[in-house]
C-alpha cells in the first residue's frame, strides 16, 4: 500500500528533513506517525502526495512509483488518496454538500452516483444537516468532519491525515480520531500524523516513531513515547 | 472531457464571475477602457486610410485659363477636359468665385481687393480630379500646350510627399496600435492575476483532491473569456456612441475631409475588438494561473 526504501529527503535549503527512511504499511493497518516538531512527519505526508520527491530511494503508494510518476498523472495519484490537513482546507465559496461533491465532479463521477454518494459521506460523518451552510458558518471540528467526508466520497483506499485534529479542542479531537478507526474499520488504510498524545497512547494502534528524520521506534498497538524514557520520567 | 464536465466548467466560469462581481467588474473596466482606446484608433485610422486613399488616388490639380480668354474659348477647354476619360470630375470655378476664393484667403486683408469687383485680374480655372494617380504627368502635359490655358498647378512633389506622409502615418499607428495591445494584454493579465491571487487557496485544495490542470485552468479561462467579451461589448457601445457623435461634427465643420459612416466599420470594429477581449482574457488567465498551479 504505501512503501518506502532507503528514502531521504533533502530540502533546496540543505535541510535533512528525511533520512534514509524504510517503512511498510499494509492494505487495511491504521498508523500514527509520531515525533517532535521539525521531525519529518509532514515532508513523510508530502512524499506520500507527491508534493515533493524524495532526494533519494523510492516511495510506491497505491502501486504508483512515485519517483518517476509524470505530472500529469498526479491528480490520479491524489484521487486514491483521501486527504485531511489541519487547516481543513474546505472551499470557502461552496456549501457543505458541494464542498463534497466537487471531489466527485473532478473524477467526472455519475450524477446518480454524486446523488447517492455525498449524502452518505455526510452522514458517515454526522453532518447531514449541515449540508448547505458554508464553512465559515460551521465550528473547527464540523469543518474537519466535512474534510473528512470529502476525503471519503471517492471511496479511496488509502486516508491520510497530516495533524487533523491540530486546532482542535480535545473532545472534538476525539470524534475525529473515532471517525477515522470507524473508517479504518470499513477496510480503508489509515496515516494519521499528530502530536495527540493522549489519543495514540489509548487507542492501541501501530506508532511509527520519528525523529531527526530517522525512524527510532516502529511498534503494533505501541505508546506515544518509548516506554523506558516514560518510567525515567515518572521515576 | 464529458459533456456535464464541460458544463460544470462553464457554469463554474460563470459564478466565479459573478461571486468576484468586484473584481470581474474592475477587470471589466480595465479590458474595456483599454478596447476603447484601440477602438477609437482604429476608427481614426480608418478614416485616415480612407481620406488618404480618395487623396491618392484622385489627385487634384487646377487648370489656370490665360485671363483674356473669352468665354467660347472657355468653353473649348471645358470641352477638352470633360471629353478625357483620366479624370474623373472637374469643377468650374468662375471669375467671381475665383475673387471670394481670394478674399477668403486674404481674411482680413480683403480690403486690398476692394474695387476690383467685375475687372479680369483673375482667371477662370478648372479643378480636375484624376482617375489613377500615375496618369497626372501625361495630364498636366498635355492640357499646358493646349492654348489658351496659362498654367497647370501641379507637382509630382507633392504627390510623392503626401503618399511618402501616408506610409509614415500608416506605420506609426500600427506601432502604436501594437503597443496598446501589449499594453492591454499586461493589464489584463495583471487584473485577471489578482483574482486568481486571491482565489490560490481554493486552486491549491483543488490540486490536492486530485483536479487536473485543465480543470482547474478552464473555469477561469472562461472567466477571462466572459470579462474579454462583456468588456468589449461595453467598449463598443461607448466607441458607437463616441462615433456618431464626433463623425456628425466632423462632417458639418471640415469639408475637406470624408467621414466614414458608422456602418462601414462597425462589423470589422466588433469583430477585432471580441476577439481580441476573448483572447486575452483567455491568455490573461492562462498565464496568470501557470504558476499556482505547479503543486
Ligand atoms: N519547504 C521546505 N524547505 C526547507 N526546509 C523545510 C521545508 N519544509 C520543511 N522543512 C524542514 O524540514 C524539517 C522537517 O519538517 P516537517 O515539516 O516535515 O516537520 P514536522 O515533523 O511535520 O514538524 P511539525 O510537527 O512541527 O509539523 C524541518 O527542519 C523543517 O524546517
Ligand atoms: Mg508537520
Amino acid at each position: 500500500m504505501v512503501e518506502f526504501r532507503k528514502v531521504s529527503k533533502k530540502y533546496a535549503n540543505g535541510t535533512l528533513a528525511l533520512n534514509k527512511i524504510d517503512l511498510h504499511i499494509n492494505k487495511g493497518e491504521f498508523a500514527f506517525v509520531v515525533g517532535p516538531s521539525g521531525s519529518g512527519k509532514s515532508t513523510l505526508v508530502k512524499l506520500v502526495l507527491k508534493e515533493e520527491n524524495p532526494t533519494e530511494g523510492e516511495v510506491y503508494v497505491n502501486g504508483y512509483d512515485i519517483s518517476s510518476l509524470k505530472r500529469r498523472e498526479v491528480p490520479y495519484l491524489r484521487r486514491s488518496i483521501g486527504i485531511v490537513f489541519q487547516d481543513f482546507r474546505l472551499l470557502p465559496n461552496k456549501t457543505v454538500y458541494e464542498n463534497v461533491e466537487f471531489a466527485m465532479q473532478i473524477t467526472e463521477s455519475l450524477p446518480k452516483e454524486i446523488r447517492r454518494q455525498v449524502p452518505m459521506s455526510l452522514g458517515l460523518v454526522g453532518l447531514s444537516k449541515k449540508a448547505d451552510a458554508y464553512p465559515n458558518q460551521l465550528s473547527g471540528g464540523e469543518q474537519q468532519r466535512v474534510a473528512l467526508a470529502r476525503a471519503l466520497v471517492n471511496n479511496p483506499s488509502l486516508l491520510i491525515a497530516d495533524e487533523p485534529t491540530g486546532n482542535l479542542d480535545p473532545e472534538t479531537s476525539w470524534e475525529i480520531m473515532k471517525l477515522m478507526t470507524e473508517i479504518n474499520y470499513r477496510g480503508t488504510t489509515v496515516i494519521v500524523a499528530t502530536h495527540e498524545k493522549s489519543i495514540v497512547n489509548s487507542m492501541k494502534k501501530r506508532v511509527i516513531a520519528i525523529d531527526k528524520g530517522q525512524i527510532i521506534r516502529d511498534e503494533e498497538k505501541g505508546q506515544y513515547e518509548n516506554e523506558v524514557k516514560n518510567s525515567q520520567i515518572y521515576s | 472531457m464529458k459533456l456535464r464536465t464541460a458544463k460544470y466548467i462553464v457554469k463554474e466560469g460563470f459564478v466565479n464571475t459573478y461571486r468576484n462581481i468586484l473584481m470581474s467588474f474592475a477587470s471589466i473596466v480595465v479590458v474595456g477602457a483599454s478596447l476603447l482606446v484601440f477602438g477609437v484608433f482604429w476608427a481614426i485610422m480608418a478614416n485616415i486610410n480612407y481620406n488618404t486613399r480618395i487623396f491618392t488616388e484622385q489627385p487634384e490639380m487646377e487648370v489656370f485659363c490665360n485671363p483674356e480668354l473669352d468665354d467660347a474659348q472657355i468653353t473649348t477647354i471645358e470641352w477638352l477636359i470633360m471629353s478625357d476619360d483620366r479624370i474623373s470630375e472637374y469643377t468650374i470655378i468662375s471669375k467671381e468665385e475665383a475673387l471670394e476664393r481670394a478674399k477668403e484667403m486674404l481674411g482680413d486683408d480683403k480690403s486690398v481687393l476692394e474695387g476690383f469687383e467685375g475687372e479680369d485680374i483673375l482667371p477662370v480655372s478648372f479643378i480636375i480630379k484624376l482617375d489613377n494617380p500615375g496618369n497626372s504627368k501625361d495630364v498636366v502635359d498635355k492640357l499646358s500646350v493646349f492654348p489658351g490655358v496659362d498654367n497647370v498647378r501641379y507637382s509630382q512633389e507633392t504627390i510623392d510627399l503626401i503618399s511618402k506622409l501616408v506610409r509614415w502615418i500608416r506605420a506609426g499607428s500600427g506601432m502604436l496600435i501594437l503597443m496598446l495591445l501589449v499594453i492591454s494584454i499586461v493589464i489584463i493579465a495583471n487584473t485577471i492575476k489578482l483574482t486568481v491571487f486571491s482565489r490560490r487557496k481554493e486552486i491549491n485544495i483543488m490540486k490536492f483532491i486530485g483536479a487536473t490542470d485543465w480543470f482547474i485552468r478552464l473555469p477561469f479561462i472562461v472567466e477571462g473569456v466572459i470579462i474579454g467579451l462583456v468588456g468589449a461589448l461595453i467598449s463598443f457601445g461607448v466607441i458607437n456612441l463616441i462615433y456618431t457623435e464626433v463623425s456628425g461634427r466632423i462632417i458639418n465643420s471640415v469639408y475637406f475631409l470624408k467621414v466614414l459612416e458608422g456602418k462601414e466599420i462597425y462589423s470589422d470594429l466588433i469583430l477585432s475588438i471580441s476577439l481580441i477581449g476573448v483572447l486575452v482574457g483567455a491568455l490573461g488567465s492562462t498565464v496568470s494561473i501557470r504558476k499556482h498551479l505547479r503543486v
